[in-house]
């Protein structure tokens, strides 16, 4: 027994396409950023000056780099306050309907799982200001046209708008597996007790889908930070950078102009943007939610 | 009354599903009316007149039959070698004996999963230049093949951990040598696990934007997200073109899903939750 399945020569042939695939593309790199990121170099030129924390220093006082990242807060912030009340109200009405309950599970989920630059393309051709289905439907009530992605009060809303579409329903149908996954008997047990429709999606269903509910607000996080395509395809950070992230800020720099090296230092403060918000999250508000035992 | 209260959820869910569906069949209905003219004149609904000229146009000018290709044979073959890198390091690690390396590998491979991948780009970007391949399929293959592996390694690890043990205790006595317990045993058994893998493996490289916009410069060799930005940057003034070009690139999608929905449902949402 031991012998079949203890061989040096099987475990490293199995073990190492996959783990030197892994070092060469996500540790070697996060440590060439790093190293990178202390450099003045264009990417391209064989002399590479090290500059030590100068980029950072530039970045941080970068006022268009503060507005990127307030950018990705307001993703964060969205998600949370705004799409996280949806996707509850929503899979709790998918829960508790006897009819169509897998058209709309289908229906909800379709736009996940589509190409977010084509989402980008379509949401552009709703927002165009001259024949875009907003302003068509504003303009029944007789609302000016709005230049929806070239008008700074609106871009960044109208991003949020359009990844808000494409996510949420993916978010609804994860929660209505954690609500239907919910023994029966509890809820049959309040309505006994005469609990009504609202009283058993608050103090039953609720507070027993939190766990759910704190993975898809880890999960919202790292999408915000994700988000990128979704920008560079509707409005390429504009009008002035007033939806730039930190990622398509990063890019502009790094790949458009030629400042190789400061864009690495704007990679590794994603990485430590996210890991602050991802602890932060953690330590202060997931470990409130203990798991729960039916 | 009991009637009304059962209509009130339909009623808010239909809004819900007006608002995700009607973008679709608004471009639906562009994509057969003649000009941007007609598109403002009858934004909200079919036109007298179908015109499909618009997709003959799209398809010849959007070169969608060569991005679409593209599209699908870097999807599948970067799917399938991580699948495969993916499910030989899940097999070493969960059933070959040798726990303490295979707890530190696992280890170091799940705490690849907290990078953001935006901050990889452009390491990644320095690498191929190095390498010399940008501008190359290979540029996005090995990417594409690196990135999915930690959550193939995660989902396969841990089907195949909840095999029972005595399945190649059989085997061996039967004769079998780690490799073809591999191959002969646990591979088939863990298919139903390796179909979830695949369809979310695909679907990312699919529709992955980034990496393919900024590693490939040559028209020939873009994907279809990339190669539909550029035809909506080419033909942005007209919009009914445009249509037909969103309807071909949505369809194939649609199509798979409407197949394989509840497989495409439970694969995605189960491994955005144990990743």
């Amino acid at each position: 027994m031991n012998k079949a399945l203890r061989n040096p020569l099987i475990y490293i042939v199995f073990v190492l396409p996959a783990f030197l695939l892994f070092l060469a593309f996500f540790i070697y790199p996060i440590f060439t950023a790093i190293d990178n990121s202390f450099t003045s170099w264009n990417g391209i030129s064989k002399d590479v000056n090290y500059i030590g924390f100068d980029n950072y220093a530039t970045a941080l006082h970068d006022a268009a780099f503060w507005k990127s990242v307030r950018n990705n807060l307001y993703f964060i912030l969205f998600s949370c306050f705004i799409q996280v009340p949806i996707i509850i109200l929503f899979s709790l009405l998918i829960a508790n309907v006897k009819r169509l309950k897998g058209l709309y599970k289908t229906a909800v989920f379709a736009p996940s799982i589509m190409s977010t630059a084509v989402i980008g393309i379509l949401w552009g051709f709703i927002y165009n200001p001259d024949f875009g289905l907003f302003n068509k439907v504003l303009g029944l009530f007789g609302v000016e046209s709005i230049y929806w992605l070239s008008d700074r009060k609106w871009a960044m809303i109208s991003i949020l708008i359009t990844n808000a579409w494409q996510w949420t329903g993916f978010y609804i149908v994860m929660v209505l597996a954690a609500i239907l996954s919910i023994p029966k008997e509890l809820d049959e047990a309040a309505a006994i007790d005469g609990a009504t429709g609202i009283q058993r999606a608050t103090k039953i269903t609720l507070p027993l889908i939190m766990p759910i509910i704190s993975v898809v607000i880890m999960l919202s996080i790292a999408g915000a930070m994700k988000a990128a395509d979704i920008i560079l395809v509707m409005t390429k950070g504009g009008p002035a950078g007033s939806t730039d992230v930190m990622a398509t800020y990063m890019i502009r720099y790094a790949i458009t102009s030629f400042k190789h090296g400061f864009g690495n230092s704007i990679a590794v403060l994603i990485f430590l943007f996210t890991l602050v918000v991802t602890v932060l999250y953690q330590v202060l508000i997931a470990r409130r939610n203990e798991r729960i035992e039916y | 009354m009991r009637a009304i209260k059962k209509l009130v959820p339909h009623i808010f869910l239909m809004a819900y599903l007006l608002v995700i569906l009607y973008p679709f069949l608004f471009v639906l209905f562009s994509s057969v009316k003649t000009d941007n003219q007609s598109i403002a004149t009858n934004p909200f609904g079919m036109p007298s007149t179908i015109i499909l000229d618009n997709y003959v146009n799209a398809w010849v000018n959007a070169k969608i039959s060569t991005y679409f290709w593209n599209s699908l044979y870097i999807g599948v073959l970067s799917a399938c070698l991580s699948i495969l890198f993916a499910a030989m390091l899940a097999f070493a690690v969960t059933r070959m004996r040798y726990n303490r390396i295979s707890a530190i590998v696992f280890q170091l491979i799940l705490i690849g999963m907290l990078i953001p991948n935006n901050s990889l780009l452009l390491p990644i970007y320095g690498i191929m230049r190095k390498l010399d391949i940008l501008n190359t399929h290979i540029a996005l293959i090995l990417p594409y093949v690196a990135n999915a592996i930690p959550f193939s390694v995660i989902i396969l690890a841990a089907f195949m951990r909840s095999l029972p043990s005595e399945i190649e205790e059989a085997a061996v006595i039967d004769g079998l040598r780690s490799g073809g317990l591999f191959a002969r045993i646990i591979l088939p058994l863990t298919v139903p696990a390796i179909v979830t893998v695949f369809i979310i493996n695909f679907l990312g490289n699919w529709n992955e934007f980034l990496l393919a916009n900024y590693f490939l410069s040559n028209d020939e060799l873009r994907t279809l997200p990339v190669g539909m930005v550029g035809f909506r940057d080419a033909y942005n003034t007209n919009y009914a073109q445009m249509s037909a070009g969103i309807i071909f690139s949505v369809l194939p999608v649609l199509i798979i899903y409407a197949i394989l929905q509840e497989k495409i449902i439970e694969g995605v949402t189960a491994g955005s939750v144990k990743g």
